[in-house]
């Protein structure tokens, strides 16, 4: 759903640095190498990021959709 | 004992210990990960919660936010003197979190937890919490506490925590005819070839996997390796809530204090 704090097999913090990961592996870097330079050396910590998918940023998108619906039919402004 | 600090950083600590045994390093790593106190966050009160992740799931990741704990100032809750269930002010830390996604989604990060003690706060203040779409709010009081590895690995100070036996490798240079086959096959590139001898690169690197004695074309093998008796590399790796050389410290202080305890159980064993 959203990027684990830790890494599930040694206990790493790797939460902080996804936001990074994703931004530079999207900019078109190598994944292994943006890895190494965040200092995630072990497998069991790279595996986290590699294969970790944002699931959170589709479920938002109905909430966002129904408060975009809410606000065209006037629901906050109405007396 | 003897001890040589290899490489040293804020997290990470590696050395070199002659003259122990193996149940001795094994007692310090287990001390380590087992008994070294730190700070986590162990109980949540939710006020407000409308994202979309269940009260449970934001508990638990708050309780996984490493804090930067102080030892001194605080008591673990089992030895405090208040003998309080909710705790007092010298075993409990409060944070608070309050937030509302006013205009569009937004992310709330660990650094957005408001500490009563500005000395405990996470290690790192980018850590994504939840994230919020327009309209959700998402309120709560949460209660850190010292408390150690064996109860839950929240309260690990450490990542990674390992020794292995300082390797030995004996190149037997009549016999050897500098072939390379055992330089190609070590995954960890220990051996490298100089002219018509093998010579050892990085011998700290070497994991004792013998590939390139299997691999050696030569009967007997021309290379051996081994390992020296009583020596160790120890690699330790913080998780950021104590330096690396105060989790060793406070690990032989605690390993001497259940080792009297020991000794005392025994005296009352034997009268
Ligand atoms: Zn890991
Ligand atoms: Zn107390």
């Amino acid at each position: 759903m959203i990027i684990p704090v830790r890494c599930f097999t040694c206990g790493k913090l790797i939460g902080d640095k996804w936001e990074e990961f994703a931004r530079r592996v999207k900019m078109g870097e190598n994944a292994g190498d943006v890895l190494d330079s965040l200092g995630i050396k072990r497998y069991c910590c790279r595996r986290m990021l590699l294969s970790h998918v944002e699931i959170i940023d589709e479920v938002l998108r109905f909430y966002e959709e129904t408060e975009k619906r809410r606000e065209a039919r006037g629901y906050y402004y109405r007396e | 004992m003897e001890i040589e600090v290899l490489e040293k950083d804020d997290k990470n600590i590696r050395l070199l210990v002659r003259g122990v045994d193996t149940p001795f390093m094994n007692a310090l790593r287990r001390n380590i990960l087992a008994e070294v106190p730190c700070m986590a966050i162990d109980e949540v009160v939710i006020i407000e919660n409308s994202s979309v992740l269940h009260d449970e799931i934001i508990a638990h990741r708050l309780g996984l936010i490493p804090l930067k704990t102080d030892l001194e100032s605080y008591n673990l809750p089992e030895e405090c003197s208040c003998k309080s269930e909710f705790g007092c002010n010298l075993c409990r830390v409060t944070l608070t979190l309050d937030r509302e996604a006013k205009d569009g989604t937004v992310t709330v990060y660990s650094g957005e937890l408001v500490s009563e003690n500005p000395n405990i706060t996470p290690v790192s203040d980018k850590i994504p919490i939840i994230k919020l779409a327009k309209g959700q709010k998402l309120r709560l009081e949460a209660y850190a506490r010292l408390g150690k590895g064996k109860i839950h690995a929240k309260w690990q100070p450490v990542s990674m925590c390992a020794y292995k036996h300082m390797p030995q490798i004996k190149i037997d240079a009549k016999n050897c005819d500098a072939c390379g086959r055992c330089v190609e096959i070590c995954p960890k590139k220990v051996l490298a070839k100089n002219g018509d001898k093998i010579e050892i690169r990085d011998l700290l690197a070497c994991t004792l996997c013998q590939d390139c004695v299997d691999v050696c074309p030569k009967e007997p093998p021309a290379i051996e390796v081994g390992w020296e008796k009583n020596t160790f590399i120890f690699n330790l790796e913080s998780t950021g809530v104590l330096p690396p050389e105060r989790i060793l410290e406070e690990a032989l202080k605690i390993l001497d204090k259940n080792l009297e305890e020991f000794a005392k159980q025994i005296e009352v064993q034997k009268t």
